[in-house]
């Protein structure tokens, strides 16, 4: 037997039982749901477990095993932040969710996007949530399942065409979302967050025994050091460097410490995306987060991206046959069925998050925004159907810009998380600073977002397309397009905020300011509290700031005599002592602080004032109209503008 | 048991068998293919964890093992007996595979004791096979 015919007969094996396994699952979910009402968030009723294991699935997904591991495999070291990911997915998480949480269940809210729309009345901000949704299922998933396609039809000897491989898991994806709903994205989620942890450990195990264990890969390492051009990889290129950006750089593009702070703001876009809040939202208690954000996300899989990911990249770094399509390569001809394993595991981490993205979107676009603004006498079922077809619309657009547009897919897939971070301002405004308006949160995110559009390909593209060039490229001064992003909406925000102080505020958000100021939080001015604020400040100083150089040194400057003092390259040293000391402080803010664990008490769901019901029916069908026209207007104006001055 | 409990239950109960477990079972037919009792052992090993992770589920949601996953382990234990003593009498086994094959019988065997013996006690263990006549008891007990 061939050995391209022996993978045809043992790789899909694994890929089959993984498929039947979602399907079985769904058809679970769908018989507990029972009816349309728990479509959309299982009835509220997922377990603490569950969300803790699905939280961190989502902040591993397979981005890290696809790209964080070449990240490394090619730029070495340099972009140390990578390996304290784990904390940044976290941090978010302990702030925001507890608070979140409560206030979703005194509002009785389902998702991020109502959540921004009814606490600051906002469509635009519902909106906003909803494209940071579509862009994580579409764009940031999809490349991940681009990618595993190509894998896939390789692993194949091309047996299986990569568009049709694309086809294979979009249909997996689109069938066991529709079906199961939320309930079905937790039980599958919950297996594929597994499967994604064990592959991920797997792979490294492989890499370290093909070098003959932790020495040999280090002494490889040791040896890629001494060699004065390889010595880059093992450092941070000084602070910050004020050039024009990457493609206007003649510099070069070797990573900052501010580079490496923009990876670390953009990663905490991952903790607080609309689907990590979908989750928090749907989960029956909140008993669950502290445990869930320390010891899960920050411990087990920050350990397994400090230590694991970082093998596998280092491992392709010192020999690219250990790149991770290497490795499944080799394995496809000698063991298939481990190789079909293996890809079933990066298959789960790429599917956990694009199927929540993709639910994520399609609800909001359906129920929090068509559905209020258009059509508000849509029934459950209706929406629910509805639902479903955006949900098919998404996948098949996502599976036509793989297979047709990649690099529109990049593109695309390169702005989730820059956007997704600009979020961060209106939700901590709800759970911590009431004085953050609802103009302010409006023109902040506005702003971040056009911030984040105008240095990243997408936005110079589409102006270039206009005919108008912009004079920097991507991420100027070497600084994350998050990091643009999050400056324009703080300062934004808070200007904003400061004059619109005395705006009256809705009842919704101020019965949940009260609610919130009912339970309290960590008092201010404590010691302990002091005491938080200074170690935030010193460990983003010293694990994701200018405080990066001190680890080139810190354990042996590569090349020097004294070069890999603790046995390994001193960054990677100093990000495993600082990913160990970012779990101790994601612990302390947790538990010790309270911001995570305590102020658990009974929500009394919030009961609005009664209010006459008035036939909107002939106002949502003007609206429809205007939009419409608007739509054609825009429509003529972007092909009178291209034609005039585009290219 | 709820609904949604034993939902979980399930969830765990494949999040075992599809990590280890699937891993062990793997590894011991590479190890037949290789003729490696190293590799062998380790399936077994999987094997084990697997089976320990899935008891703990049960004891976690106070349930024993379904129908459906007894069915399926015995099914499996006998279809792993049937290609083992086949491949013997053709004369298809190496030593390697040969000491595979009786470690895994033997882990197995010593595994389902232990289990039942935990879960029922030795005596109660052994009661589960041997059910005594009426008249073993004395009688009516008039």
């Amino acid at each position: 037997m061939s050995p391209v015919t022996a993978v045809s007969l043992w790789l899909p094996l694994p890929l089959l039982a993984y498929a039947a396994g979602c399907l079985y699952f769904a058809r679970l979910a769908f018989l507990e749901n029972r009816n349309d009402e728990r479509y959309f968030s299982a009835g509220h009723d997922l377990s603490p477990w569950m969300s803790a294991l699905l939280l961190a699935g989502l902040g591993l997904s397979g981005w890290f095993l696809l790209a964080g591991t070449m990240e490394i495999a090619q730029g070495g070291f340099s972009l140390a932040s990578l390996l304290v990911g784990g904390i940044a997915v976290a941090l978010p998480g302990v702030v925001l969710f507890k608070r979140i949480w409560l206030v979703g269940r005194r509002l009785g809210l389902s998702s991020d996007a109502e959540l921004l729309r009814r606490y600051y009345r906002s469509d635009f901000l519902a909106l906003a949530s909803t494209v940071v949704a579509a862009l994580m299922a579409v764009g940031f998933a999809g490349l991940q399942l681009h990618a595993i396609a190509h894998l896939l039809s390789t692993l194949t000897g091309y047996a299986l065409s990569e568009p049709v491989a694309a086809a294979f898991l979009t249909v997996l994806l689109f069938a066991y979302v529709s079906i199961g709903g939320l309930r079905a994205i937790g039980y599958i989620g919950s297996v594929q967050t597994v499967l994604l942890a064990l592959a991920t450990v797997v792979f490294a195990g492989i890499v370290l025994i093909t070098l003959g264990g932790f020495g040999g890969l280090n002494a490889a390492l040791r040896a890629l050091a001494a060699d004065p051009a390889g010595q880059a990889k093992f450092l941070v290129a000084g602070v910050i460097r004020f050039t024009a950006g990457l493609g206007r750089d003649t510099a070069g593009g070797a990573p900052t410490a501010m580079a490496n702070f923009g990876v670390f703001i953009a990663l905490m876009g991952l903790g607080a995306s609309p689907l990590m809040l979908k989750v928090v939202l749907s989960t029956k208690s909140p008993a669950g987060i502290a445990a869930g954000q320390t010891w899960v996300t920050a411990g087990v899989f920050g350990g397994l991206i400090a230590i694991g990911i970082a093998i596998v990249g280092a491992g392709a770094l010192v020999a690219p046959a250990l790149s991770i399509e290497a490795i499944l390569g080799a394995l496809a001809s000698s063991s298939p069925w481990f190789a079909g394993w293996l890809l079933v595991g990066i298959i789960a981490g790429a599917q956990l998050l694009a199927g929540l993205g993709l639910l994520v979107a399609s609800e909001n676009l359906v129920r929090h925004l068509y559905k209020p603004l258009f059509q508000t006498g849509m029934t459950r079922s209706q929406t629910v159907g509805f639902t479903r077809l955006v949900a098919g619309l998404l996948a098949l657009l996502s599976l036509l810009l793989q297979v047709l547009a990649p690099v529109a897919l990049s593109a695309l897939g390169g702005v989730a998380l820059p956007l997704a971070v600009q979020l961060l301002v209106p939700l901590v405004g709800i759970a911590w600073i009431g004085r953050l308006t609802r103009e302010g949160a409006v023109v902040g995110v506005g702003a971040g977002f056009a911030a984040v559009l105008l240095t990243e390909p997408l936005g110079y593209s589409v102006l270039a397309f206009f005919g108008l060039e912009l004079p920097w490229g991507r991420w100027p001064w070497t600084l994350n397009s998050a990091v643009w992003g999050l400056a324009a909406n703080l300062s934004a925000a808070l200007l904003v905020s400061v004059v619109t102080q005395r705006r009256p505020i809705g009842d919704e958000q101020a019965d949940a300011r009260r609610f919130l100021a009912g339970i309290g939080g960590p008092s201010r001015g404590s010691a302990l509290g002091a005491t938080a604020w200074a170690a935030v400040l010193a460990w983003f100083f010293l694990a994701a700031g200018p405080g990066l150089l001190f680890g080139n040194i810190a354990f042996g400057a590569p090349g020097a005599s004294d070069a890999f003092l603790l046995g390994m390259p001193s960054l990677w040293a100093w990000m495993i002592a600082f990913w160990t000391l970012g779990l101790g402080l994601v612990w302390f803010l947790s538990y010790k602080i309270g911001l995570a664990a305590d102020g658990m008490v009974p929500v009394e769901p919030y009961r609005p004032r009664p209010l006459v019901q008035r036939d909107v029916r002939v106002a949502e069908r003007l609206r429809l109209q205007r939009l419409a026209i608007a739509g054609a207007v825009l429509f003529g104006l972007v092909v009178f503008v291209a034609f005039s001055f585009g290219r | 048991m709820s609904t949604r409990a034993s939902a979980e239950r399930t969830v765990l109960v494949f999040c075992i068998w599809a990590g280890p477990g699937f891993l062990g079972a793997g590894g011991l037919v590479e190890g037949f293919v290789r003729d490696s009792l190293p590799i062998a052992l380790l399936g077994i090993v999987g094997i084990c964890a697997a089976f320990v992770a899935h008891i703990v589920v049960n004891a976690w949601f106070e349930q024993g093992f379904s129908r459906a996953e007894v069915a399926l382990g015995i099914g499996g234990f006998g279809l792993f007996a049937a290609l083992f003593v086949s491949a013997w009498a053709a004369g298809e086994l190496s030593p390697a595979d040969y000491l595979s094959g009786l470690a895994a019988f033997a882990t197995l065997v010593a595994g389902f004791i232990v289990y039942l013996s935990t879960r029922y006690g030795m005596r109660g263990a052994f009661s589960r096979f041997h059910h005594p006549s009426p008249s073993s008891h004395g009688g009516s007990g008039q």
